[in-house]
């Protein structure tokens, strides 16, 4: 008796964690939309008003108005976009070799794929911004597209060589019989398998691209101002204009809210593959 | 398909060993990709090297020249730098702490709830894909803002009292501590749970019929099976958070003061709000060295089991 | 039979680090015949087999197919075809698209290669299964289908990794007599990797039994049945095991713990020796060794008998168990001609011939 008790009791408690949880991830999210619906004074009502009338104010004003954020939106996609298909062409390739293929200096440039993940954004921003300089490439789509490469092409690499290091070996060697030849053989054969591994890796690959805001910051400027730095236009030291932002913000992070969603499956598998299997196996 | 007797001596062909048009193919396919990183990340290092070598303060240009390691002797007595060590090393290990900690709870609830975790994993997805900058945002104006902050409503509610969330400095480094580990818990989350779903049902029933508890359990099976899964989070989580950085920016910028200054921050200031180039790059060469120096031996952690 | 096909292997040395996997192997094989590799786990059998493929490379010595040195050349270029212990079959095409796969490589005209593919798949008897996927197949329908990949483009050398092992017992046996006449309708040499003794002995024309890196004898399973070159080979082939006991050979008879008994020995040698007897050649009589019966196992067909000697096991098979029970004490005797002889020393073989032949 005291045992069906005992587990509804359990459930209970359990259901209201998952609530909770819920309710802190979700929230700030939901929050912030409500906000962006509000007008700026009802935004600094206290108490806070979950009932009051909406206004499509903001987002006007953050689409069509003066403080537009499409060329913004424009430029975070045509960055992101560019960067994601260029990793992802450098990124599968290096990274067959690297985890099928046998060739002198395997284990060091193994390492060094690893260690380049390590270098500190902060340090390297300085001598891109002199070179970006140098060639013409500061505040242009070039610039910032080439030295998003940087953080996004160890990062694929090393997601890929998981996915690689997933197939059989007979899967190649079978192939070579039938004279396939190493390139037929990772087209015909070895690609077709990691489809799944492509797809995941270039989410995240784009997801880290959009989101990126230090470079964005630093080596972009009037004409190139990806979304994450156009956040900081309602933000300034007389007035911060809450709505508006909070308008800004859900317009800058609609495209990846909604891969997160329609990919989450996906995105979550990558995550697990990524942090069990990755970065031991040289 | 006719075959002629061959000599048994070579033939006339050139040898094409199977190694060697490995090695090709596999050359070709690596060297761009290496030669992007090569041009990307080795050469601006070795220029970063350089500079941090040099006294090169743009606020005061007639000091440039050659220092040798004046800057790394400075940072010895710069309490500035010793406050942005000891604000990383709490910063990366309360987050990374936590996140575990309360992932790891989290997942082992979630485990017995099998039909919540379908809504709870689009929920701890939302988390990861913002963009941290914006996160930082978010935090800033409509949680932690005093009066109509989330936050300060709650703490109102309960009796506590308005506060200054990021303006205080105790506070504000809690504040950020908690907005990197809201962000990232549910990547621990999501990691565990789904190693957690995969451990074999088979042990614990031995478990069950060698009368081991629940507690026993967790402890000598759950545990060491989920051990590499743990460790991998670890590791992630910990080059997350050293190298965090538009999330902080965002929300306290630094300060206040220097209450928020993780090593990342005092380097990016150094170099780009006080202009001191040459200083700013020795800070970013220390951090450098700091993260290789912890990732290799995690490596090592890991390898070692 | 075809003229294609044959295999040398001359002094073939593989090492791994300081490791030596193949201590100079020597071979050689016909064309057209099924031929065998046997030997316990690591024994070099798989890695012969894949030098042969091209799969591996030798570190000295030369391989020859149809008295060319193909030594250095790729595996794509041997005209070698290999069924794979695990299949190694294309996930994501159709088993029409596997099976088709070699010829698409080689650019086979469209309409050849639906020929082929119909042909190749209705020898295995998979022509209803060709738009499915090998996850969709059972594990003998997947067999099948590495089989017809494998015969689609008529290679001179087929190479089988223990292509049975991972079916279940009754589908093994069914396998083992289809590949034998599959083999034989094609008439391609075939070289076949094995840890089953008894499954070389059905489908071999000749084999090669592997030792530690090294061929310990070569020849037909019947053959190397009926006379082992040494006690280890003795005691792989046959299921039972042969039983082997140390005794002192001395003027055509042996010496085995308290029993004195005949046996067909080359004149003159006596010493140390390792005596085996077969179990069916092990008789229950009068005379003989000393031993209590261990416990009797019922196979049906026929009884396996398990004796105790001092401490050791042997076994004895018979047509019924009659009259024999548990516990009981007999004694154990047998033909003097069914007798093996090994020296006690390096376990070679002491008779010159098969024992039962004069």
């Amino acid at each position: 008796m005291t045992h069906a008790v005992g587990a509804r009791v359990r459930a209970l408690v359990l259901w209201l964690v998952a609530g909770l949880l819920l309710a802190v991830w979700a929230f700030p999210v939901l929050w912030g939309l409500l906000t962006s619906f509000k007008t700026e004074r009802d935004v600094l009502a206290y108490p806070p008003t979950v009932l009051f009338e909406p206004t499509l104010d903001n987002y006007r004003e953050v689409i069509f108005g003066g403080s537009s954020i499409l060329p913004n939106l424009w430029s975070s996609f045509v960055v992101s976009t560019a960067a994601t298909l260029l990793t992802m062409l450098f990124a599968v390739p290096a990274a067959y070799a690297l985890a099928r293929l046998r060739y002198p200096a395997k284990r060091g440039s193994g390492f060094y794929v690893l260690a380049t993940q390590m270098l500190p954004p902060v340090g390297l921003i300085i001598p891109y911004y002199l070179v970006l300089q140098g060639i013409g490439w500061l505040d242009t789509y070039s610039g910032l597209t080439a030295i998003y490469l940087t953080f996004s092409l160890p990062f694929a690499i090393w997601l890929m060589v998981s996915y690689f290091e997933d197939i059989p070996m007979e899967m190649e060697e079978a192939a070579l019989l039938d004279r396939a030849g190493r390139l037929r053989t990772l087209w015909y054969v070895i690609l077709p398998q990691v489809r799944g591994g492509i797809a995941v890796t270039t989410i995240f690959v784009f997801l880290n691209a959009w989101n990126e805001f230090l470079f964005a910051v630093v080596l972009g400027g009037n004409n190139v101002r990806p979304v994450t730095v156009a956040m900081f236009n309602f933000i300034s030291v007389e007035q911060t204009q809450w709505a508006r932002l909070a308008a800004g913000a859900m317009l800058a992070m609609a495209p990846v809210i909604l891969i997160g969603l329609v990919a989450q499956r996906h995105i979550v598998k990558g995550l697990t593959v990524g942090a069990v299997k990755g970065g031991g196996r040289r | 398909m006719q075959l002629k007797r061959e000599p048994a001596a070579r033939s006339a062909r050139p040898i094409r060993t199977l190694a060697s048009q490995e090695r090709r193919f596999a050359l070709a396919l690596l060297v761009p990709a290496l030669l992007v990183l090569l041009l990307t990340t080795t050469t601006p290092l070795v220029y970063l090297v350089w500079n941090s070598l040099h006294r090169l303060d743009l606020g005061m240009p007639w000091l440039s020249g050659f220092a040798g390691l004046e800057n790394y002797t400075r940072m010895g007595s710069d309490p500035r730098f010793w406050n942005s060590l000891w604000l990383t090393v709490v910063y990366t290990g309360s987050t990374v702490v936590l996140q575990v900690l309360i992932g790891l709870s989290l997942a082992l609830l979630v485990l017995q709830i099998p039909r919540g975790q379908g809504v709870l994993r689009v929920a701890a997805i939302l988390p990861i894909v913002l963009a941290p900058v914006v996160v930082g945002l978010f935090w800033r104006t409509l949680v932690l803002a005093p009066d109509f902050g989330l936050v300060d409503v709650a703490s109102r509610a309960l009796g506590m009292g308005s506060h200054n969330w990021l303006g205080d400095p105790q506070l504000a480094l809690i504040s950020v501590i908690a907005i990197h580990t809201w962000q990232w818990t549910p990547f621990a989350f999501l990691v565990l749970l789904a190693t957690l779903a995969t451990l074999p049902p088979d042990v614990y029933e031995a478990a069950r019929l060698d009368r081991a508890g629940a507690w026993q359990r967790f402890f000598h099976i759950t545990l060491p099976l989920i051990r590499p899964a743990i460790v991998m989070v670890v590791i992630l989580r910990m080059m997350t958070a050293l190298s965090a950085f538009a999330a902080i920016f965002a929300a306290t910028g630094g300060g206040p003061g220097s209450a928020t200054e993780i090593l990342n921050l005092y380097a990016y200031r150094t170099s780009f709000t006080e202009l001191n180039l040459g200083y700013g790059a020795s800070l970013a060469v220390v951090l450098m060295a700091i993260t290789l120096a912890i990732s290799f031996l995690m490596f090592r952690l890991r390898r070692a089991r | 039979m075809t003229q294609f096909g044959s295999v040398r292997l001359e002094g073939v040395v593989k090492r791994h680090g300081s490791f030596t996997a193949l201590h100079g192997i020597d071979l050689a094989i016909a064309p057209g015949e099924f031929f065998a590799l046997l030997g316990p786990s690591g024994s070099g059998k798989t890695t012969t087999l894949r030098i042969l493929a091209g799969l591996e490379e030798v570190d000295e010595g030369r391989v020859f197919l149809d008295d060319a040195d193909v030594t250095q050349r790729e595996p794509g270029e041997r005209d070698v075809a290999m069924v794979f212990q695990s299949y190694a079959l294309y996930p994501h095409m159709t088993v029409e698209q596997n099976i088709s796969f070699p010829l698409r490589m080689i650019g086979t005209p469209a309409a050849q290669i639906a020929a082929a593919v119909r042909d190749a798949a209705a020898k295995v008897g998979i022509g209803h299964l060709l738009a499915r996927r090998p996850g969709q197949l059972s594990g003998g329908q997947q067999q099948r289908c590495a089989l017809a990949r494998a015969i689609v483009r008529k290679p001179r050398l087929f190479l089988l990794d223990e292509p049975l092992s991972n079916l279940d017992a009754k589908l093994r046996l069914e396998t083992r007599a289809e590949l034998r006449k599959l083999q034989r309708s094609l008439g391609i040499t075939a070289v076949y990797v094995t840890h089953d003794q008894e499954e070389a002995m059905t489908v071999a024309d000749r084999m090669a039994v592997f030792m530690e890196g090294r061929i310990v004898q070569v020849g037909a399973p019947r053959d190397i049945f009926l006379a082992p070159a040494n006690a280890t080979v003795a005691a792989f082939i046959g299921t039972p095991a042969m039983n082997l006991l140390p005794a002192q050979l001395a003027d055509g008879r042996v010496q085995v713990h308290d029993a004195s008994l005949p046996v067909a020995a080359p004149p003159g040698e006596r010493g140390a020796v390792m005596l085996g007897i077969r179990p069916g050649d092990l008789q229950v009589g009068a005379d003989g060794i000393a031993a209590r019966v261990e416990f009797i196992e019922d196979l049906g067909d026929n009884v396996i008998i398990n004796f105790d000697v001092q401490g050791q096991r042997l076994k004895s098979r018979r047509d019924r168990a009659a009259g024999l029970a548990e516990g009981q004490q007999v004694r154990l005797s047998f033909d003097p001609h069914a007798a093996h002889l090994f020296d006690g020393a390096t376990g070679e073989r002491l008779q010159a011939s098969a024992p039962g032949r004069p």
